[in-house]
């Protein structure tokens, strides 16, 4: 089992460093062949893991060799396969083989093909190290692994103005949250003198609860940063200049949800602090509505697709935070295999349309190519909610635990939520695939992907529709590790009329988005597009413009005073200026040494005199005091 | 009688005269004098305090300090022979190859 | 080799001195050779070192001077170990690195000699006067190197660089100078050895003052905010190697010198300044990295990181626990091998182009990829990104003095974002975008001489961040030992509660 642990953990690091020899060669098909094949490999292992845990058997712990020993800190490279992260591991080594194929095709023109091939198994592999870390400095080294990845995929046009700054941005914001991490790790390791998972939840209940709470609170501000819940949410989006594959991996399926799993991970500790699990929940409905109310309004097909991973990641952490850990998992899962779906579907697109974003000049498309309207199709039927598609059973989920916890406005606003989340993912398709084929204005030659494309985006697709049937299946074997969560008799009387509820507003936002498209093109009329509302959204709450002014600028020109006004005109100019007047004074006395003999006599007897007159004062000086003290009286 | 405190008193006026001339005079030679005038200051000194002691090794010194000077100021007047033979002036303005 | 250390130091000096009678041709060769035999020799005392002794190994000991005590006493243990090796591997990188067109080249590498009997000597050396000569004399050979080799301002930066040093280590002579005459008083005898002065006790208000003294001479070498100064213009001037060496090993010596002198020497006054010294370092850390972000000099942007990062190895010196001081000398090491090698790839940008403004840059990556990817390392490297050899270091240093403060280590883990801000912005401004300058069109990417100083340097980089093991046990010992002989020296109570006390038994592994 250690072995299939070690294949599945370092398959892709040897495709990433693979495809890194050949990184500055022109492009070689094998890179993409042999990564993608090391990642199929990788996948193989973690499902021979996931089939001997299900099939009862023990959890594979592994220390591989020591990483940092000092004072009492002993944190060594430690990696644990239980239910949970061998969950990960099969949802990221699946989709990213996915990734690796299709890109093989989307990535063929690209000057960068086996660069991009090893940062994409470097993500993997990063990933990897995250979700099987059995300690939290292990996590630490994936989470900034990933961030790392992240920011070379996004930048991965360099070329581009935009990306490189969309990559930067989202380095840096990510690193804010990482400090938050890192105080959390602080935390953790003064108060129990451990980073083990073991040890510090075998101790968590030992602590002071204010303790407790505060390292929820650290450990929170890192999912944040990586999960892009508000107010460190801004990168997502701009982080959609990078490849489309890399979205569909990293800032759909895999990446983002590593705040989620982080949350999952460390359940025994936020079960104890109830009220910051209450905090999360609330962000992330909040995080829900507000992506979605972005997304209704885009007309950019990743931003909008983006926005709704923002949504869903939302959902996630309601149900996580109010201790349905294995329903967020559930949902984590589910959203993996449809959001990936949809942005590769997104990314043929954008290849047939010459990296044309707008959704505005497309339509009309599912003529010239049905395979990716359909798989789209599927994608954001699963995304709505409607039963059987596996998004149905996830998020009815997450709507259940809200009610149940009689949380009515979470549950409200998650229930709006996924009106506007069947409306805009409908409006997209809509818009793309139907209506008038506006696309030939733009003097656009749409044409299909190459047919493996879309034969490695089947296997998404299948898991889109099926996935949710394996609910039981999947709570039996996650609750092992995850704590079961007890749905009181109320709710289970309700759960009908919930399903019925959810769905109907499924149903409507979906009709809304079919119905308004079929009678008039563009949804929204110019009337509209001047309400405060629609600009409001349009702007992205103006967010992005309120950190430029608030924090982007003023560091620049706190910097630039910094530099020019302190640095070198106090601080500087003081050292400086202590160097002049000592040069100065000698300016001022080289007078005396003028070389003249009577001069220099002359000085030479005025120092005469002044000893003679100190001296004979030292000798006296007695008399001169009781002198001195008798003038003073 | 002349007391200790005379002779003393006119070492300190010597002194003081040689010195003074130190500090006004330009010409080198006036310069000399002035010099030589605070040795024999300190030698009228030197005899009067070995005299009231009793004891000839200041009276031995202030010898000693006349042969020294006489064969300084031989050193001395030499060259100063010849630097005016070659700057045509013994002024102490002119001096200068010291300065700083 | 009972007598490595002295042969450590007094090898490259005797063989500069020969040097002098080879001819220009043969020097550079010469030179190579004497270095990477100084470097064994260095490694040779690495696998000779003991890693579970706690004290001083290889001491060496004769009298110089019986009247005042002063000795020849040497000795290393395992804090001194890596920073010995570190300036032994630098100067050889060094040497390397030197373009053949360097003018006056013989002088050149016959000064790079003579600067590491210096520094060797510096972190070998138990004798304070002794140590005071080495510290002094290391001066001399760098304010050549800038003086005569450096930019237009060369001039200026060398004398800036070796007044204002000097000012500070004369401070921290009259405290070496009262140190010894208050040995004297307590015991009757003269001695400058730094394991006699160990064992004095001395009253607390002696101790503030005499801590003072050494702080000044310290924090002026590492330098600490607000007497960093003279460092962007010494590395704005120095050539390549100067810049180096100064980052790698000479910026070193001042926080060696709180190791090594000042926490041991005054525990209780250590622990009194813990907040004001945090507080500049915090400083040290923001600012510097402000500063460094509104940078148009590439090299003056890797400058004052060194500042901004210098200011994480003092904080983590003052956490005053073995996590910390750890972290903190470790932070040294990787500094010195980051902050060598940045220096180093900016000049190799600077040989080709004879500018360091990032505007004349621009879109490098696709014209020079593997330099890049060099870069690119070394940045994350310097941003601390783990299984780098920059984040054990500022991980342990950030985590020690988390016991001391919560709020300040929040402040001074900001060295995460600030940092990432200004590498990131500057890596995009010089690697990224498109190629606008025509010059820029045919640059040339590494050449031999430069994968043979930066590949080594980059193997290290890696392998120290996935398995710092071989560095971090030896000096974890030698730091609880320091740590222990705090705990028991310390007279205040707040002292003896701040520094940890040390429980060898656990550690007979």
């Amino acid at each position: 089992m250690e072995t299939l642990l070690y294949v599945a953990l370092f398959a892709p690091l040897v495709g990433s460093l693979f495809a890194g020899i050949y990184g500055a060669s022109p492009k070689t098909l094998l890179t993409g062949i042999v990564t993608s094949a090391l990642i199929f490999t990788s996948f193989v292992a973690s499902l021979l893991l996931f089939l001997h845990l299900y099939s009862g058997g023990e959890r594979v712990h592994v220390e591989m060799m020591d990483w940092i020993m000092a004072g009492d800190l002993n944190v060594p490279f430690g990696f644990v396969v239980d239910q949970v992260s061998v969950t990960m591991m099969l949802v990221v080594t699946l989709v990213s083989t996915v990734v690796h194929i299709y890109s093989m095709g989307y990535m063929e023109k690209d000057k960068g093909f086996n660069r991009f091939f090893s940062y994409l198994s470097a993500f993997v592999f990063s990933m990897m190290v995250l979700v099987m870390s059995d300690n939290f400095l292990g996590l630490f080294i994936g989470w900034e692994g990933v961030g790392l990845c992240s920011w070379l995929l996004i930048g991965f046009w360099y070329h581009k103005e935009s990306a490189t700054w969309a990559a930067n941005e989202a380095f840096i914001m990510n690193r804010i949250a990482d400090l938050g991490m890192l105080i959390g790790i602080f935390l953790i390791y003064w108060n129990i003198g451990s980073l083990q998972y073991d040890v510090v939840f075998a101790n968590i209940s030992n602590l002071d609860i204010t303790i407790v709470t505060w390292i929820g609170i650290f450990l929170f501000i890192g999912a944040m940063g990586k999960s892009a819940q508000f107010p460190l949410h801004t990168w997502l989006a701009d982080a959609m200049e990078g490849p489309t594959p890399v979205s569909a991996l990293i800032h759909a399926a895999t990446m983002v949800t590593a705040g989620v799993y982080l949350v999952i991970r460390a359940n025994e500790l936020f079960f104890l602090i109830p009220d910051v699990g209450y905090f999360i929940a609330s962000l992330g409905a909040f995080v829900a509505m507000f992506a979605a109310t972005m997304a209704l309004v885009n007309r950019d097909i990743k931003r909008v697709i983006a926005y709704s991973t923002l949504s869903q990641l939302g959902y996630m952490f309601v149900a996580a935070g109010l201790g349905a850990y294995w329903i967020a998992l559930f949902h984590l899962v589910t959203h993996a295999f449809f959001k990936a779906l949809l942005f590769l579907g997104a990314g043929n697109v954008m290849h047939a349309m010459d990296d044309e974003l707008n959704i505005m000049k497309m339509g009309g498309m599912r003529k010239v190519m049905l395979g990716t309207a359909v798989l789209m199709l599927i994608a954001s039927v699963a995304l709505a909610g409607i039963y059987p598609f596996a998004g149905f059973f996830s998020k009815d989920k997450i709507l259940e635990v809200a009610f149940d916890g009689h949380h009515y406005i979470l549950w409200g606003t998650l229930w709006i939520t996924a009106g506007l989340t069947a409306f805009y993912s409908f409006r997209v398709v809509m818009l793309v695939f139907f209506g008038s084929e506006r696309y030939k204005d733009f003097g656009f030659h749409p044409h299909e992907a190459h047919s493996y494309m879309l034969w490695a985006m089947a296997p998404l697709a299948v898991l889109a529709i099926v996935a949710g049937l394996f609910e039981h299946q999947f709570f039996d074997f996650v609750h092992m590790v995850l704590p079961h969560y007890e749905f009181s008799e109320h709710t289970h009387h309700m759960v009908g009329q919930l399903i019925i509820v959810t769905t109907a507003i499924a149903v409507t936002g979906i009709a809304i988005a079919v119905f308004s498209n079929m009678f008039r093109e563009g949804l929204f009329s110019s009337a509209f597009r001047n309400n405060f509302l629609y600009k409001l959204f349009d702007n992205q709450y103006y967010i992005p413009k309120i950190y430029d002014e608030v924090f982007s600028k003023p560091y620049k020109e706190l910097s630039e005073v910094f530099w020019k006004q302190i640095d070198m005109k106090i601080v500087d100019a003081t050292v400086d200026g202590i160097a002049n007047t000592l040069y100065a004074t000698g300016e001022e006395t080289r007078g005396m040494q003028s070389g003249n003999l009577s001069y220099m006599l002359r000085w030479m007897v005025a120092g005469l005199l002044v000893l003679l007159v100190s001296a004979v004062a030292y000798t006296y000086s007695d008399v001169l005091l009781t002198l001195l003290q008798g003038v003073a009286k | 009688m002349i007391a200790m405190e005379h002779y003393i008193i006119l070492s300190t006026l010597l002194f003081a005269i040689g010195m003074y001339g130190v500090i006004i005079r330009k010409n080198l030679l006036m310069l000399f004098f002035a010099t030589e005038i605070m040795l024999n200051a300190v030698n009228v000194a030197l005899a009067a305090i070995s005299n009231y002691y009793g004891d000839l090794t200041g009276q031995m010194f202030a010898f000693f300090i006349v042969a020294i000077a006489a064969s300084e100021v031989a050193i001395g007047l030499g060259l100063l022979i010849i630097w005016f033979k070659r700057h045509g002036s013994i002024d102490l303005d002119t001096l200068k190859s010291m300065k700083g | 080799m009972d007598y490595i250390l002295s042969v450590l130091i007094f090898f490259p000096a005797l063989a500069g001195l020969l040097g002098f009678l080879i001819d220009r041709k043969a020097v550079r060769s010469y030179v190579t050779t004497v270095a990477t035999i100084e470097f064994i020799l260095s490694l040779y005392l690495w696998i000779q070192f003991d890693n579970n002794q706690l004290g001083m190994q290889f001491m060496e000991q004769a009298s110089l001077i019986p009247a005042f005590g002063i000795q020849y006493l040497l000795g290393v243990d395992g804090i001194s170990l890596f920073i010995v090796v570190l300036s032994t591997f630098i100067t050889l990188i060094g040497i390397i690195s030197l373009p053949e067109d360097t003018k006056d080249l013989k002088e050149m590498l016959l000064t790079l000699l003579f600067l590491e009997m210096t520094m060797v000597g510096v972190f070998v050396t138990l004798d304070a006067i002794l140590f005071y000569l080495f510290w002094e004399l290391s001066l001399v050979p760098m304010l050549y190197i800038i003086g005569a080799w450096g930019g237009p301002k060369r001039v200026y930066a060398s004398v800036k660089f070796f007044l204002y040093t000097f000012a500070g280590s004369l401070i921290m002579l009259v405290g070496m100078l009262v140190m010894a005459y208050l040995y004297f008083q307590a015991t009757g005898v003269w001695s400058f050895s730094l394991l006699e002065w160990y064992r004095l006790q001395l009253p607390f208000d002696y101790q503030l003052w005499l801590f003072g003294a050494f702080f000044l001479g310290f924090a002026i070498k590492v330098p600490m905010f607000p007497f960093h100064t003279w460092l962007p213009y010494a590395h704005g001037q120095a050539p390549t190697v100067g810049s180096v060496i100064l980052a790698a090993v000479l910026l070193k010596m001042g926080s060696y010198g709180f190791v090594r002198y000042s926490l041991p020497l005054y525990p209780d006054a250590s622990v009194y300044f813990i907040v004001p010294i945090a507080i500049l370092s915090i400083i040290m850390v923001i600012y510097t990295a402000m500063v460094a972000y509104a940078q148009k000099d590439i090299k003056q942007l890797v400058a004052y990181s060194s500042i901004s990062h210098m200011g994480v190895v003092v904080l983590g010196t003052f956490a005053l626990n073995p996590e910390g001081i750890t972290g903190s000398i470790f932070l040294m090491i990787s500094h010195g091998i980051v902050s060598g090698a940045l220096f180093l790839l900016v000049g190799v940008i600077y040989d080709r182009r004879h500018t360091k403004m990032m505007d004349e840059f621009g879109g490098l990556a696709s014209v020079m990829p593997r330099y890049a990817l060099i870069f690119g390392i070394m940045m994350m490297a310097s941003v601390g990104l783990p299984l780098t050899i920059g984040f054990v270091g500022e991980f342990l240093s950030l985590v020690g003095f988390y016991k001391v403060s919560h709020i300040l280590t929040i402040l001074a883990g900001t060295a995460v974002v600030v940092g990432a801000i200004y590498m990131l912005s500057a890596y995009k401004k010089a690697f990224f975008g498109t190629v606008t300058k025509d010059e820029n069109k045919k640059l040339l990417d590494l050449n031999g001489r430069e994968y043979a100083t930066l590949v080594p340097l980059t193997l290290l980089v890696i392998f120290l961040g996935v398995y710092p093991k071989p560095v971090l046990e030896p000096v974890d010992n030698s730091v609880k030992a320091i740590v222990s002989l705090m705990h028991q020296k310390a007279i205040t109570d707040e002292a003896k509660e701040v520094i940890p006390e040390i429980n060898f038994n656990e550690e007979a592994r």
